[in-house]
């Protein structure tokens, strides 16, 4: 090791603490998780953990609920992050206008993501309750449907109805991401698009949305992440149900794990998924990120 | 090409008037140019012109016709702008192209446009490139290159030159004179730069607080200014004003005592002197005494800050191969016809 001067061994004691801590609760879990999925570790069966190597991975990908679970991750992941990045588009246009009330506007559209994803979901539940609902009280009294229907427990409906709540919470930040890019663009620009014969959607299409592109990779990349591993709405609105029509793969490890208490094949879907998110992340950044 | 009037434009932001009932024609391939003070309402007036505001009252004709009330894509104007406004995202050809696209020109025509802009302007060896990965001088050109591909009724220019470094606005200085001559084209410049505008312009209108000042050549402007914010605008270094009184058909401060006969008796009055206007003393000069504080030489002239009579202090251009020391005396002629002399409480010229 090369000695250290005074400000690099100041340095080191400044920061030990805090690798310490991070050392602690970020490092120890991620190994020991990854340990864990290497064995068969039962908590019924807590004293005999043994090696098993790859075995929890292979017995994971031939669960067809694993793949199953797959399906309704991706259709959830992709609606969810498509329709909060159009609606964030829509709003952000919308709100970077200036018009009266629009600084209100502007703090009104943090509201929902300043809930808690408990007190949303809770929120939702209600909104579709099949009973006493929002929903079925306002599209009944409007004449669209006969009589109230059980909104989450239709399969079609559950993993969309799910997906809206994701996006109403989701969608503010998102949309606040995009609006500080768009404060960025040169009002020149806009201008000399004008002269040039732009109208409104070309000016759109020439020079917001290129301006737009590190915003929207950020927002891409970020609400991937957060749908992909989404599971605080679907414990509280339909616990994966019905049957399997919310069965998603954070579901899937939260039952692996804590309801049958495998904490091998657990530990082993959460690395599978973790490394799925890395991935997805990695190529939206390659992809988007190079043409900037 | 267009001959471009103005009727009474006027532009109000609430309570504040930018622009207050402007009168202006701007004949068919003039060379027009804005000049004036910040908030002086000449970028509005361009604005106005190129429909990107939209005027609180008065018309605007273009060749007669009404467009105080068109979008700016359809008056046929080009823009050019002080932050160059290029798209960042598109090459410099895409750039220049990006006005003939939007009018469905056929491709081949675009391909020919570009490229014959780009020589002219030579930047084809850029074409490639993104706006980025250009000096400012480049990107101004590009600027100017998507100007003139779409053959334009009037070309305007929102101080284009100001972002650049001193021996590039020269440069870039001929080449829009030079653009201006091939393409024969109405320009409106606006800029705050008086050296800009004396090179540039046909006619000049200084403006100031929304209201034009005085409307005439470079040579007229500069010999001729119609008040005091006109004298003062103009020329560099500044002139010289001093205050006094109309007395027995002279100007009279002190012991001062310049010849003004065709002043009325008891007139507050200033005088304008440019520190040009002064020679050698001769016979037919009046002659001008007194005592050097500071010299500046610029190399092709020097300039001498002279404590003058009666408490004045001048900024005088030594005739040329004269040495002068800082603290010594100095004598100049000045051609009583080269002095300037306005009303001190209206601020309008005299003689």
């Amino acid at each position: 090791m090369p000695r250290l001067g005074y400000d690099e061994r100041a340095a080191a004691l400044l920061v030990f603490p805090v690798v310490a801590v991070l050392l602690v609760v970020a490092a120890f879990p991620i190994l020991y998780s990854f340990w864990v999925s290497l064995h068969d570790v039962v908590l019924t069966r807590p004293l005999r953990r043994p090696f098993v190597g790859l075995d929890n991975y292979l017995r994971v990908f031939a669960d067809e609920r694993f793949w199953i679970a797959v399906a309704r991750t991706t259709v959830y992941t992709v609606v969810t992050v498509a329709a909060t990045t159009v609606l964030a588009v829509l709003v952000a246009l919308l709100l970077n206008e200036a018009f009266p009330g629009q600084r209100l506007l502007n703090a009104l559209l943090l509201l929902p993501w300043a809930t808690p994803s408990v007190v949303n979901g809770l929120m939702w539940k209600w909104i579709y309750d099949p009973s006493y609902g929002l929903l079925n009280g306002l599209l009944v009294q409007l004449g669209v449907l006969e009589r109230y229907r059980a909104w989450l427990g239709d399969p079609d409906l559950t993993l969309l109805l799910i997906a809206n709540a994701a996006v109403w919470k989701q969608m503010p930040l998102a949309a606040l991401l995009l609006i500080v890019t768009m404060k960025a663009i040169p009002e020149d620009l806009y201008r000399a698009a004008k002269v040039d014969g732009a109208g409104a959607f070309r000016r759109f299409l020439h020079v917001t949305l290129p301006a737009l592109r590190p915003g929207l990779m950020l927002v891409l990349v970020y609400e991937t992440m957060i749908s992909i591993r989404h599971f605080d709405l679907f414990l509280i609105m339909t616990q994966g149900g019905p049957g399997d029509a919310s069965f998603t793969l954070s579901w899937f490890i939260y039952v692996e794990t804590f309801r049958s208490l495998r904490f091998g094949t657990g530990a082993a879907l959460s690395y599978i998924l973790a490394m799925a998110t890395f991935l997805l992340s990695y190529l939206f950044i390659r992809f988007l990120g190079r043409r900037l | 090409m267009a001959t471009i009037v103005c009727e009474g434009l006027t532009k109000r932001y609430g309570a504040v008037t930018a622009l207050e009932a402007l009168d202006l024609t701007i004949a068919h391939g003039e060379f027009m140019v804005l000049l004036g003070p910040s908030g002086c309402g000449k970028t509005t007036t361009l604005n106005l012109i190129a429909g990107l505001e939209e005027a609180s009252a008065g018309r605007l004709l273009f060749d007669g016709r009404d467009v105080t009330w068109l979008p700016p894509h359809r008056r046929e104007v080009a823009m050019v702008f002080q932050s160059y406004a290029l798209y960042p995202n598109k090459t410099v050809f895409e750039n220049i192209a990006f006005p003939l696209r939007l009018r469905r020109t056929p491709r081949a025509g675009i391909e020919r446009a570009v490229r014959a802009a780009a020589e002219q302007l030579e930047i084809a060896h850029l074409l490639d490139r993104r706006p980025h990965q250009l000096s400012g001088g480049q990107r101004q050109r590009v600027a100017l290159g998507r100007a003139i591909v779409r053959n334009p009724a009037a070309f305007l220019m929102d101080e284009p030159l100001s972002n650049l470094d001193a021996a590039l606005r020269l440069s870039m200085r001929s080449l829009i004179k030079r653009l201006h001559h091939q393409l024969r084209a109405t320009f409106v410049y606006v800029t705050h730069d008086q050296a800009e505008a004396m090179t540039l312009a046909d006619r000049i209108a200084v403006m100031r607080g929304g209201l034009i000042q005085q409307l005439d050549t470079p040579e007229g402007i500069y010999e001729r200014p119609a008040n005091l914010f006109v004298a003062g605008f103009l020329g560099s270094p500044p002139i010289n004003l001093i205050e006094g009184r109309i007395e027995d058909g002279a100007f009279r401060r002190a012991e001062l005592r310049l010849p003004a006969p065709r002043a009325e008796p008891g007139r507050e009055v200033v005088l304008g002197l440019r520190p040009e206007d002064v020679e050698a003393p001769a016979p037919h000069l009046i002659p001008l005494a007194g005592r050097v504080e500071l010299v500046s030489p610029l190399g092709s002239d020097t300039y001498a800050e002279v404590s003058g009579p009666a408490g004045t202090s001048l900024t005088l251009r030594v005739p040329k191969g004269w040495r002068v020391r800082e603290g010594e005396g100095i004598e100049v002629g000045v051609d009583p016809a080269r002095l300037h002399l306005f009303d001190r409480a209206s601020e309008r010229r005299i003689a």
